[in-house]
């Protein structure tokens, strides 16, 4: 082991001593900082996961729309599969409506989807958590969970809709006469907007409703693993027949996910001051080592250091602060990371906060994800600034003669 | 002054410091002559230049004019000195974090890799100025004496062909400052290193071979 690196080990933890409070307390600044980064990072990647599927899960990667009406879906679907990585297809249509059920009104997203075919795409089976998925058909609707709750609907229920294409009738005088649907599933996503405002029909339902005829508004798209959806896109766009126009799921949500991205960088940024700060404390501290060991800096120099190894010496004390640092914050963040949920059920527990922290943050459990890239930053950004810290002490240490140093009281 | 080829040889040094707009004329041509396990004390009054003196021979500061040489040599590189020069401090200058044994070892360290070989030789030296049995000891549970011993261990440590001790019984009582100065003497002649030793002690700077009194910028026989 080279010297300097031996003695600023030494000088951290010393022969026969206790853990120095100096290096407890630098270490800790470390450990916070990361581990307050790898908590915050990983929840806020999390939540970008659980969008990132929501969305996938419910549009399929790539989205298909027209600017106006798809007139020829089948015809446009045809063409889609005939690119490379398209797996499936399944076309959709959507609006808003006016449900009611025993005087209790909603006004709801509806997606008309084609029964046969959108399961291939969207896993909306998995989503149906009561009644039966296989149910569904121009008579029958699929309500969100929080939907079904709020108008007091269930299984079996009958709902009425009303569209905005009988709007148009009441205008000519027409006879109001909603569609009234039955109730034949319940589907709950984890994400409290779709489970609280959307309700399923079949497409040719969606169609009656909206006066659609057999057009649609677009075809969601699912794409074989590993496909690089920028790239399906671009070559779906290609393909297509008519006016519509292909767009991933990250391009269909560009500005989401550039405010998610913000915001995560942001907290990065925010939170890499909690260890700047602990850096400048372990800068301070060392800087004072420097200082109180002014005679032992001009010993070793006596006995034939260099001014560059005395230097190391320091430099090293701040490298291996950052590492004790880094590592036991890694190893404080993950267990925090890994027992979030029963931290925060604790915590709403005592606050009575639970629903609102649902309809607040929209998930019922908190997620956590931390990519490579997002652990490697935080590792390299810990170690960087720690070994920064370290710099200017040990450029005191180097300037130190000898021969001055040790004449120094 | 034997025959032997000197060590270390200064020529017409002069050292001068600025004490507010005064120049004080601490050295004024001193001529040193060492060879090889030779001892020669330096005594002089305080303020008379001895430390400055030491510092030069040492190599760790420069003089205004004249010529320092070791083994015939100009310059003296950190590392070179570490291995020609063992050097022993009034003030011990022990790291307080490591141990006897890795105070010790320590000079060694300074120098490249140690193994079992330096370890052996570390421990052994330990054992000559009697301190074995604290080799696990920081300096903190050792007596002023006791230090000393480590200080005299570590400068001897590398094998050098000098030791400079500057004041080494200054801290230290009478009884362990004989002590010091016996072992110190003695492991010089043992290990065949030349001694240039600075004392106010008279008795101590008597048992030299060579016996040197600085006074006014240069050397008086003593």
């Amino acid at each position: 082991m080279p010297w300097p690196l031996y003695l600023a080990l030494k000088q951290l933890f010393p022969t026969g001593r206790r853990f120095p409070f100096f290096t407890f307390i630098s270490i800790l600044g470390v450990t916070l900082g990361v581990a307050l980064l790898i908590v915050s990072i990983s929840v806020m990647g999390g939540f970008g996961r659980e969008i990132r599927n929501m969305i996938v899960n419910t549009q399929g990667e790539v989205q298909v729309r027209a600017t106006g009406l798809m007139d020829d879906p089948r015809a446009v679907m045809a063409a889609i599969e005939t690119v490379p990585g398209v797996v499936a297809t399944t076309p959709f249509a959507e609006g808003v409506v006016m449900l009611q059920h025993e005087n209790k009104p909603a006004f709801p997203a509806i997606q008309g989807v084609d029964a046969t075919r959108v399961d291939r795409v969207i896993p909306l089976r998995k989503f149906v958590v009561a009644g039966d998925y296989d149910a569904l058909d121009d008579d029958r609707v699929i309500l969100s969970a929080q939907l079904a709750m709020t108008i007091g609907a269930r299984l079996g229920s009958k709902v009425s809709v009303y569209s905005p294409l009988l709007l148009e009738k009441l205008k000519a005088d027409e006879i109001l006469i909603p569609r009234e649907l039955e109730v034949c599933g319940i589907f709950e996503i984890g994400h409290q907007q779709l489970d609280s405002s959307v309700v399923i029909v079949t497409l040719r339902t969606m169609q009656e409703l909206y006066g659609l005829g057999r057009s649609v508004h677009g075809v969601n798209v699912k794409l074989a693993d590993g496909v690089d959806p920028d790239r399906a896109a671009a070559a779906i766009n290609r393909a297509l027949p008519g006016d519509g126009v292909a767009k991933t799921w990250m391009d269909a949500n560009e500005e989401f996910l550039f405010v998610l991205q913000l915001e995560k960088n942001m907290i990065f940024f925010l939170l890499l001051f909690i260890i700047v700060v602990a850096a400048f404390s372990v800068a301070s501290s060392l800087l004072i080592a420097v200082v109180r060991k002014t005679r032992e800096i001009g010993l070793l120099g006596a006995l034939g250091a260099t001014p560059g190894q005395v230097a190391a010496c320091f430099c090293y004390q701040g490298v291996i602060i950052g590492v004790a640092g880094t590592a036991s914050g890694l190893a404080l963040g993950f267990t925090v990371v890994h027992f979030r949920n029963d931290l925060v059920a604790g915590f709403t527990r005592l606050t009575g906060s639970q629903a609102a922290l649902e309809r607040f943050y929209q998930f019922s459990q908190l997620p956590a994800y931390l990519s490579g890239t997002d652990l490697a930053l935080i590792v390299a950004s810990a170690l960087v600034v720690s070994t920064l810290a370290g710099l200017l002490p040990a450029w005191r240490a180097a300037k130190l003669k000898p021969v001055e140093a040790l004449r120094s009281e | 002054m034997s025959d032997a080829a000197p060590i270390l040889q200064a020529t017409g040094l002069h050292k001068s410091y600025l004490s507010g707009e005064r120049r004080l004329h601490v050295l004024r041509g001193v001529e040193l002559a060492v060879a090889a396990g030779e001892s020669v004390s330096i005594r002089g009054e305080s303020g008379s230049g001895k430390s400055t003196l030491l510092n030069l021979l040492s190599g760790l500061d420069a003089p205004d004019a004249g010529e320092l040489r070791w083994e015939g040599e100009t310059t003296l590189p950190a590392a070179r000195r570490g291995r020609l020069i063992g050097l022993v401090f009034q003030s011990f200058y022990l790291v307080p974090e490591l141990d006897a044994l890795d105070n010790v070892l320590l000079a060694a360290r300074l120098l490249g890799p140690i193994g079992p070989a330096e370890r052996a030789r570390a421990a052994e030296l330990l054992g000559r100025v009697g301190l074995a049995e604290r080799a696990g000891h920081v300096p903190a549970k050792l007596s002023g004496g006791e230090r000393q011993r480590v200080a005299i261990a570590r400068a001897l440590m590398n094998r050098p062909k000098l030791i400079l001790a500057d004041e080494p019984t200054g801290n230290l009582d009478e009884g362990s400052g004989e002590a010091v100065i016996d072992l110190l003497l003695a492991l010089c002649a043992e290990s065949g290193c030349a001694l240039v030793l600075v004392t106010h002690n008279a008795a101590h700077a008597a048992r030299c071979a060579r016996r040197l009194f600085l006074r006014e910028g240069g050397f008086h026989s003593d």
